[in-house]
């Protein structure tokens, strides 16, 4: 076997990379094309239709023809649909792996975008004039506010000791209650500019790089954090073995409340793309985002007993569910089908990544 | 040779004879909902009879959140418009959040209308739907006339986050202003299935016996068979709506009227102004057409079930 095909396969996270490739091999081949209308730059940065001359020398608007998936504002678009799901997924791995769950990150987004656009309401058109200042604070108050959620969830986990499902069940319904009250259920919008132009700035024809970066970069710290620190390594031994950790010396409880700290921080950094993307939040944002989220992480690779997992894999596994859903619209699909293909694939997924871990284990087994 | 040539030949009549095809992306609020079901069926009727009236393949592409939720609508209107589609029809759950997905999905030649709710703020070349705020009324109005101007009034409004849906509500409290007797107990909020309304008003009934009445600016309790645990004429009920299972309450006698949103003609309208828009170049002549709401009471509730035969998802 040639070196890189076998460095390849000894990769943590290979089999779900095989499964993107497979899927987006089976999507480029099967798509088919898309005519779509051709656009220019303009002198001032902005985009125009081109026009050419047709056989009757009349103007008609230009067209290209491209793959409908292997396409670069194809590909741009995954990669944002993905980000918002896969920066909380960094977040909800940390707590898997430590041997927890968090079921409160679709409420934690939900408050955290309506409080973060109340305050850059305030100060966007139709308030205050003062946008710099205005985009300071709702992004202050948006990061602020999931930090004080994580803060909430670690607190009573550690302080009443009881099982996070119960806390984070709570907290999904208390949050989103409150999201509810500040806002009377009424959607909240028209921020200052400068947020929005921010996070939709684009390069070449029309694509969205800043979510995506975000996503880049939560997952190289989250990557950093779980597999080159100190405390990462001690949130594989908490989920390993609680009791062994702590008869270790490491300090669970503190533990434990960063991880919902960092859980709350990614539902934040979501929420803040989405406000600044969308342009728009309700009480009613990221309803059953938490059950997205943790498909994510568990075809990711992360063990719900938890001790196994790793950032890249669950914005892999983010990634693998996002193609699907695209994949179903490209492929014209019908859309009552959608379900049943989402689930058997997230099942399949899991299982592939199963059977690459056995291998994987299998061959360490034999070099002993 | 010749059979070759001739075989060339057959095949670019055949090819060239290949009606263009024009995709129409349709994204509603929730595929659980059955009007949406309804909007669909007439969009792909609408579908049929323009491409056989144009010589089109016209197909319908419909993508529509399992539940509300307007940042999946946002995604849909944007995958769509990368597959191709020519035209969209969008019902909105979050006119805010949608409002820069359409005005994207215009800026790339892609003309939407919107049905049902609407973004007021967008580039939509259309809308299609009830005047909301006259939706309330009408609701209301009816209440009033079978509660004789008096009684204890709860509003049943649904997703607390829909735009049209508060339009509903504030014309539903604006029109029982003219009623003294009417008091409005509360205005209930609820997750828009037929399961968690019924469970809302039996709630609300046991907390508040003296209802007498029902504005339901939404019929999602009536899609189940025994939303309403009263005796006929104990407590009266109207409500926007009137699909199969909202006329069983209309025989029973514990629904006066039914005020029936045109929810077939949301798809199908909206794909007959889109056609117009994409192959005949024409523009209706209103941003906003408005549909009627369809009183139906005892004496027409059979007349007017005969038109989901025609409806109902095939």
């Amino acid at each position: 076997m040639s070196s890189p095909l076998r460095s390849l396969l000894k990769f943590q996270e290979s089999g779900l990379l095989l499964v993107i490739l497979a899927l987006g091999l089976l999507l480029t081949v099967f798509s088919g094309t898309v005519r779509t209308p051709q656009f220019e730059r303009t002198a001032d940065g902005g985009r125009q239709r081109v026009f050419t001359v047709n056989a009757e020398g009349e103007r008609v608007p230009a067209f290209v023809e491209k793959n409908k998936f292997l396409n670069a504002q194809n590909l741009a678009q995954l990669a944002k649909d993905t980000s918002f799901t896969a920066i909380m997924a960094v977040g909800m791995a940390v707590v898997i792996i430590a041997g927890g769950i968090d079921l409160s990150v679709g409420s934690i987004y939900a408050l955290a975008s309506v409080l973060g656009a109340m305050v850059l309401r305030h100060y966007g058109p139709e308030g205050v004039n003062a946008p710099v200042l205005g985009v300071v604070l709702g992004v202050g108050t948006c990061l602020g506010t999931s930090l004080l959620c994580g803060l909430f969830n670690g607190g009573l986990i550690v302080a009443l000791r009881v099982h996070p499902f119960i806390i984070t069940l709570g907290a999904m319904a208390i949050l989103r209650g409150i999201a509810f009250v500040v806002t009377k259920g009424q959607s909240v919008g028209g921020f200052p500019a400068g947020l929005r132009d921010f996070v939709r700035l684009e390069i070449g024809d029309g694509l969205s790089f800043v979510p995506l970066a975000a996503m880049v970069l939560v997952t190289v710290a989250g990557w950093i954090f779980l597999s080159r620190l100190a405390a990462g390594r001690r949130v594989y031994a908490i989920g390993g073995n609680e009791l062994a950790a702590r008869f270790s010396g490491i300090r669970v409880e503190r533990v434990k409340l960063g991880i919902y700290l960092l859980s709350g921080l990614t539902a934040g950094i979501a929420a803040l793309l989405s406000l600044g993307y969308y342009g728009a939040a309700t009480s009613g944002d990221g309803s059953g985002y938490e059950l997205n989220v943790i498909a994510a992480a568990v075809v990711g690779g992360a063990s719900l007993s938890g001790g196994r997992g790793s950032a890249l894999g669950v914005v892999l596994g983010a990634l693998i569910i996002q193609m699907i859903s695209s994949g179903i619209v490209i492929l014209g699909i019908d859309q009552n089908y959608s379900q049943i293909i989402i689930g058997t694939v997230v099942i399949a997924a899991v299982v592939l990544d199963n059977f690459n871990t056995w291998l994987a284990k299998r061959r360490l087994t034999q070099t002993r | 040779m010749k059979k070759l040539l001739l075989l060339l030949t057959v095949c670019a009549t055949v090819a060239s004879a290949a009606p263009r095809i024009i995709t129409i992306g349709v994204v509603a609020k929730s595929q659980g909902n059955p009007v949406f079901q309804a909007a669909r069926v007439g969009a792909q009727d609408a579908a049929k009879e323009l491409s056989a009236k144009h010589g089109l393949d016209i197909r319908i592409d419909w993508r529509t959140p399992n539940e509300e939720d307007a940042q999946k609508q946002a995604e849909a209107i944007e995958q769509l418009v990368l597959a191709g589609a020519e035209g969209l029809a969008v019902s909105c759950s979050d006119a805010n959040k949608l409002t820069d997905a359409i005005n994207r999905a215009v800026d790339n030649g892609v003309p939407v209308a919107t049905f049902d709710s609407d973004a007021p703020a967008s580039k939509r070349f259309v809308t299609y739907g009830v005047d909301d705020h006259s939706c309330g009324v009408q609701t209301m109005a009816e209440l009033a006339k079978v509660m004789n101007g008096k009684g204890v009034v709860a509003i049943l409004a649904g997703n607390p986050n829909a735009p049209n849906l508060q339009k509903r509500v504030q014309g539903a409290r604006d029109e029982a202003k003219k009623y003294p007797g009417i008091t409005i107990r509360d205005v209930y909020y609820h997750k828009e299935t037929p399961q968690d309304s019924a469970a809302k008003v039996e709630q609300v009934m046991q907390a508040n016996p003296d209802i007498t009445g029902w504005a339901m600016i939404g019929g999602w309790p009536l899609f189940t068979e025994n939303a309403l645990k009263w005796q006929p004429g104990t407590v009266q009920c109207v409500s926007v709506d009137a699909l199969p299972a909202q006329l069983a309450y209309i025989r029973s006698g514990h629904v006066p009227v039914l005020l029936a949103q045109q929810c077939y003609e949301w798809g199908h309208r909206s794909v007959e102004l889109l056609i117009e828009k994409i192959v005949e170049k024409k523009n209706p002549p209103a941003v906003k057409e408005v549909s009627a709401l369809i009183p139906v009471t005892k004496d027409t509730v059979d007349e007017f079930a005969k038109n989901w035969v025609k409806w109902l998802p095939r």
